[in-house]
């Protein structure tokens, strides 16, 4: 059941959903819901939505409405219940010590949730403008958006000449495709090996089955994004393969 | 389940017309892990190929406003690795399993079958003509009954076990395509498949599909389902198990009504895993009501 609602930015919703404790515990961060946006037949599949964080009973999701089954999923109300899958997939691996978070734009939606699982961290945030730029609550920030409403002006990538890699033992990227290729080829050897992202695909089932979702793994073939990730090595993706599918 | 309600094809009992289509459903072994094979009477495997396939590349799916459309690419292991690792997973499966099998080439379908025969989990066969055929410059198996025929007698000669032929609606006719199949010794057909289709950008003028068109598939594809159903039982008298558009318990009992041995169900299954089960109390409540 929907029992909380808000447009956090223009478009932006944050939504929560009560859940089992069942669900909770298995509720890693980078794991995701399919969730069924409509009582109707249209949308006929579910949708995927990461994980952004949980709190007691509760999960809660970010979502920028893009299509149909989003503008479906923002017009509906608190009270209304919606059939939910999950949590699926794997998430990331955690190690203790300091993290580097690099968010693209809602990339950055489940990391509330990482945040909450790791000794400490530094999050880069880009995002097009500040219409646009999530708040990662107990993070160093450091933000950056493409026309300077917020933070600096500038890429993502403008971000990375200052960061010392060495100091991290674990860096998760998320964001759009040509966003997260070009953070993962200006870090150095080291820095990529350590590095998990969280990849994004059309589904269709959410969990292993129909092969929808598939994302060009590194030395040939495909991974599913549904259960082989959608967190993911960063080296065990293809990224040039990965171009223009979204 | 002491309820009297009884569907029968291949010489078989089932307490449920309903049978997981191919493609959807894997080899059932992720479906039984979570107990949700509880309503169907088998499951159709995804397509299985002599060789590896990797698939399509992405992106493979995309939703239309009424429809899903999907080009996967049958991708799958390979029957090496189908025998190796999926078969003796799925020996457990709590229903019969159904292998889907497809090919390039004619001879690829009977080759195939012929390495199956070596596994004792196979309940039967579904052969897929929708895929195109190499030899022929792309055209569909299914487009000519002569080569729907020639595959099923190839695949009667090697197969100790039944099999359906699937067969597609997009090229030729379907009617005597069924007709070809009964004629080489088939044991049911499976119409149909998913309807050609393409979804475009209109402002970059780009397919959203990568490989630009694929198979589509909804809940209001039913009617031509229906139809397909009525005109092909009528012509042949081997078990015509239908397939497409199916979402609801009423979907099952009107293609039953319109001359269907079983129903499948596909895409709705990607929604509602589950799906085999709640279609089934459905229809049997709704039989119940019905009754006198």
């Amino acid at each position: 059941m929907i029992i909380g609602k808000e447009e956090i930015l223009p478009g932006i919703f944050k939504f929560e959903f009560k859940v089992s404790s069942s669900f909770i515990a298995e509720a890693e961060p980078g794991r995701f819901i399919q969730l069924e946006v409509s009582h109707g037949p249209f949308p006929v599949t579910r949708r995927p939505f990461t994980i952004s964080s949980t709190y007691g009973k509760s999960v809660e999701i970010i979502f920028e409405v893009v299509g149909r089954g989003t503008e479906v999923l923002a017009e509906t109300d608190v009270g209304r219940s919606l059939r939910l899958l999950g949590p699926l997939g794997r998430g990331y691996l955690l190690n203790p010590g300091k993290w580097l978070l690099i968010g693209g734009g809602l990339g950055a939606a489940g990391f509330p949730g990482l945040t909450a699982k790791i000794d400490s961290g530094l999050l880069l945030l880009g995002a097009a403008s500040r219409d646009k730029l999530l708040t990662i609550p107990g993070l160093e920030t450091v933000a950056i958006t493409e026309d300077g409403s917020s933070g600096r002006k500038g890429l993502i990538t403008d971000l990375l000449g200052s960061v010392r890699w060495d100091s991290f033992s674990g860096i998760a990227l998320c964001g759009p495709v040509p966003m997260m290729k070009a953070v993962f080829e200006m870090m150095p050897f080291p820095a990529q090996a350590i590095t998990q992202v969280s990849a994004e695909a059309r589904m269709g089932c959410g969990w292993g089955v129909c092969e929808g979702c598939s994302v060009p793994k590194a030395g040939g073939g495909f991974l599913k994004c549904c259960s082989d990730g959608p967190v993911f090595q960063a080296e065990s993706i293809d990224w040039e393969r990965c171009e223009g599918i979204h | 389940m002491a309820d009297p309600y009884r569907w029968s094809f291949w010489k078989r009992e089932f307490n449920s017309p309903i049978l997981l289509a191919s493609g959807t459903a894997g080899f059932g072994i992720e479906l039984m892990e979570q107990g949700f094979l509880e309503g169907a009477a088998a499951v159709i495997s995804k397509a299985t190929t002599l060789k590896p396939r990797e698939g399509n590349p992405p992106p493979r799916i995309i939703e239309t406003r009424f429809g899903l459309l999907n080009s996967i690419g049958l991708a799958n292991p390979g029957v090496d690795e189908v025998l190796k690792i999926l078969l003796p997973q799925a020996a457990d499966l709590p229903c019969p399993l159904i292998i889907n099998v497809a090919g390039e080439v004619v001879e690829e379908f009977p080759a195939v079958i012929e390495r199956l025969e070596e596994s004792t989990v196979p309940f039967g066969y579904e052969v897929n003509v929708s895929c195109p055929n190499v030899a022929a410059g792309g055209i569909a198996f299914g487009a000519s009954p002569e080569i729907v025929e020639r595959i099923s007698t190839l695949v009667k000669r090697v197969s100790s076990r039944p099999f359906s032929v699937k067969l597609t609606p997009n090229e030729g006719s379907i009617v005597e395509s069924a007709k070809a199949a009964e004629a080489g010794g088939a044991d049911a057909v499976t119409v149909c498949n998913t309807f050609l289709g393409m979804k475009v950008d209109w402002r970059t003028g780009k397919a959203l599909l990568k490989r630009s068109v694929g198979g589509y598939s909804s809940p209001a594809l039913l009617p031509l389902t229906v139809a397909r159903v009525f005109k092909t039982s009528e012509a042949v008298k081997i078990p015509v198990l239908a397939s497409g558009g199916v979402n609801r318990a009423e979907d099952i009992l009107e293609l039953l009504a319109a001359g269907a041995a079983m129903v499948q169900v596909g895409t709705w299954l990607m929604r509602r895993p589950d799906a085999a089960f709640e279609l089934r109390e459905g229809v049997i409540s709704l039989l119940e009501s019905d009754s006198p």
